[in-house]
């Protein structure tokens, strides 16, 4: 009878194990969209969007309601290309009120971010206009802007006070551009910003970091005191990321204006050897952690601080996701030689082949116009850094890292590089650190290979 | 000559005919099996034929400029290459390992099961189980378990007192990661076919060995193994291919890190042709792999002649 039992039990637990395993590789990282958007009063079909009067609240509910423009689909129809986030969840719980609003269908699908691009391009090259509006990431806009792939959005933004362009700070005007001219509207800003643990901070009387001497600092005395780990960067997959950060922080380039690479250069390997310095302040699995694991650990591991994107944010106050939610706070990242904000985040345009650019330009000037700013963030989006949001004092009450994602003019704006070869690149940087940091060669070593591996890379970006 | 000639004619008619109605049904036969060839046609010549011919040009997808042919540049670049000589050792050494693992513990597995001991069949069940999950997820699970922070190996490691490991962070753990994670559900496709096989060996052999004294070893050594040999030739051909190409577990579990320890020719053809987007040079890897994997198929073919 027992061993019949047991066998039920084990029979059970791998039952449940299988079934645990399917939903987490059939889940995503969504966060669920929390906050129906409210509508606001939209320009009727066919007549100029930049008509529409923004409002100053977030969520107008008082606006009038929606002229009646017909049944659904009856002002056009438009197809949007969406890749699963948060933004993505967020835009599509807009659509129902934009339908209602306009009359105009619209119709989206999502596909994985591992392929999302391929499509895209692919898409583009069949040109029969297949999207009318797509999200994609900002690593992407070189090669979308080479293949004159979206639509310049300039004529747009300049005519649509609802949108108000001015309420970006201007380097932030600048995320979208591509040659001078803007492929893609802001989706997300995210900044590389520091988190800490205020539980740990406060016991050892530490400040957060204001200079990356400090944060180093920092990270060696929670881990000579046994509270944890010190810090954690991304020294895995990705870490090309955070190494760029670093050389740009300490006043280097990862190549030259005529694309020789400079990785070797004084700043590169004082940046790298910081980075050794780091590292052995991290987790024993940091040398595999990726992007998403730096995050993860720091919301279940007690290490002292990270440096991350923002776009994390909504993750440190669930309890589901952060062992740790109220013990956890934002910073600015540390200062080098030079003050510089690595911006990621994601953009949304038109692409070139769109037979629908103004009902398209329509839909966005909705979910991401000024009016509904508010609303967007609330329903569960990673934050726009718009002037409105960042300094709106009932949001920073609730969600303080917004202040961080004003980025000052003093502080230098860099991106992703804007190349095509960059994943090459990518490859070949995480492959060197991997190197340098498992001890296989030397800094200097190290890096001077990796200045001769990339110049065959770089030489291909105009073949 | 002149009484055997209508003879020879009326043999000759028939011959005529007979040939004509074998004709008919030769035209009927290849008219049934048209659907067939078509299809084959479709989805493996043309890919095969268009894949070699993308190899030989400069094609990238997104480039939005028609590619040009460049002959044999992208062999010379990418095949006869560190990097793909590099990704195609550290294949076989996944491979090699992974099979080590997979075809004794199936083997023993399978003799274990087929001697109908008490909860055979419930084993037999719960062994089956992680052949039934999508790489994708037993990809995701491991990861979670080999996590060198947050698994639970680790944390059991620790528990008895041994040191963590790397599992996904060193070289030579990364590697030996996958190839457990791929045995772990590939072990029980080497049992199902060993375990068929055992069913259907006579008992006659078996029975005259212990008259004549061998033991249970030297029974399953010297009788059961060769009788099992051309079973266990095609089932190690099947592995030995599928391991070749094993990429979704990689994937998941390291992408091919730490550094390029873990990447594989499939890893490698994916980088370039989805991650580089340079769509020739993939195509390139693509055709280099499979030359380098005919003979596996070939040697697949005799094993199973043999098996016949």
């Amino acid at each position: 009878m027992s061993t019949t039992r047991n066998a039920r039990r084990i029979v059970a637990g791998l039952a449940t194990l299988a079934m645990i395993a399917t939903a987490a590789a059939c889940g995503s990282d969504d966060k669920a969209a929390t906050t129906e958007p409210v509508p606001v009063t939209t320009a009727a079909p066919d007549t100029p969007t930049d008509t529409a009067a923004p409002t100053d609240t977030a969520a107008p509910t008082d606006t009038a309601a929606p002229e009646d423009c017909g049944d659904r689909g009856d002002a056009g129809e438009i197809n949007i290309f969406l890749i699963p986030s948060p933004s993505s969840t967020a835009i599509q719980s807009f659509i129902p009120s934009f339908e209602e609003a306009t009359c105009i269908a619209v119709n989206f699908s999502e596909t994985p971010y591992g392929e999302a691009h391929q499509k895209q391009l692919l898409a583009y090259e069949q040109g029969d206009g297949q999207y009318d509006v797509a999200q994609f990431d900002n690593t992407f806009l070189a090669p979308f802007g080479a293949a004159q792939a979206m639509t310049p959005l300039d004529d747009f933004l300049a005519d649509s006070a609802e949108y108000d362009i001015a309420d970006f700070s201007e380097g932030q005007q600048d995320y979208g551009k591509y040659e001078d001219q803007t492929l893609g509207l802001t989706l997300s800003t995210e900044p590389m910003i520091q988190w800490y643990r205020t539980d740990i901070y406060d016991e050892l009387g530490l400040e957060p970091a204001t200079t990356w001497d400090e944060y180093l600092a920092n990270a060696k005395a929670v881990k000579a005191a046994g509270k944890g780990d010190g810090a954690l960067i991304g020294f895995g997959p990705g870490s090309s990321w955070w190494f760029m950060t670093l050389v740009w922080s300490f006043g280097g380039q990862l190549y030259d204006e005529d694309l020789n690479p400079t990785v070797n250069s004084p700043e590169a390997i004082a940046a790298m050897q910081y980075m050794t310095e780091l590292f052995d302040t991290a987790p024993d699995g940091a040398i595999s952690a990726t992007g998403d694991d730096v995050m993860f650990k720091f919301l279940s591991l007690d290490i002292g601080s990270i440096i991350q994107y923002s776009g994390y944010y909504s993750f440190t106050t669930d309890p589901a996701f952060n062992k740790f939610v109220g013990k956890m706070e934002t910073a600015k990242m540390p200062l080098g030689e030079v003050d510089i904000t690595h911006l990621a985040g994601w953009n949304i345009g038109i692409p070139s082949d769109s037979e629908n650019k103004e009902l398209a330009w329509q839909f966005l000037e909705f979910v991401l116009g000024k009016s509904n700013a508010k609303a967007y963030l609330e329903s569960g989006a990673a934050a726009i850094g718009r002037t409105s949001i960042t300094t709106d004092a009932e949001l920073l009450a609730e969600q303080p890292y917004l202040e961080l994602l004003t980025i000052p003019e003093t502080s230098r704006i860099e991106r992703y590089p804007q190349l095509k070869v960059w994943p090459e690149m990518d490859q070949a940087i995480t492959q060197a650190i991997t190197g340098i940091l498992d001890g296989q060669s030397s800094v200097e070593d190290g890096l001077n290979s990796l200045n001769e591996e990339l110049k065959p890379i770089l030489a291909a970006e105009n073949g | 000559m002149t009484s055997s000639a209508p003879a020879v004619k009326d043999q000759f008619a028939l011959s005529a005919a007979a040939r004509r109605t074998a004709r008919r049904r030769r035209r009927r036969a290849a008219l049934l099996t048209l659907p067939s060839w078509v299809m084959l046609a479709a989805l493996f010549a043309v890919p095969i034929v268009v894949g070699v011919y993308l190899s030989t040009r400069s094609d990238k997808i997104g480039s939005f400029v028609p590619g040009r042919g460049v002959g044999l540049d992208n062999f010379r670049r990418d095949v006869f290459d560190q990097g793909f000589v590099t990704a195609l050792v550290t294949t076989l050494i996944i491979t090699v390992i992974g099979l080590a693992i997979q075809l004794p513990v199936g083997v023993g597995l399978a003799v274990v099961l087929n001697r109908n001991l008490r909860g055979t069949r419930l084993f037999r069940t719960v062994l089956l189980l992680p052949m039934l999950l999508t790489p994708v997820a037993v990809g995701l699970m491991w990861r979670f378990m080999l996590d060198a922070d947050l698994g639970v190996i680790n944390w059991l490691l620790d528990s008895v007192g041994l040191s963590r490991i790397g599992w996904l962070g060193e070289k030579w753990a990364a590697r030996v990661s996958i190839a457990l994670v791929d045995s772990w559900q590939s072990t029980p496709f080497v049992m199902l076919m060993t375990l068929a096989a055992l069913s259907t060996l006579p008992e006659g052999p078996h029975e005259a060995a212990r008259v004549d004294g061998a033991t249970t070893w030297r029974v399953f050594r010297f009788v059961t193994l060769p009788m099992l040999r051309p079973v266990l030739y095609v089932t190690l051909m099947i592995r030995l291919v599928d391991s070749l190409k094993l990429f979704d577990i990689i994937f998941i579990l390291t992408r091919g890190a730490p550094g390029r320890a873990t990447e594989t020719v499939g890893l490698l053809t994916y980088n370039t042709g989805f991650n580089f987007l340079q769509t020739g040079r993939a195509a390139a890897l693509g055709v280099a792999v499979a030359v380098l994997t005919l003979p596996v198929y070939v040697l697949w073919l005799r094993a199973q002649r043999a098996q016949q």
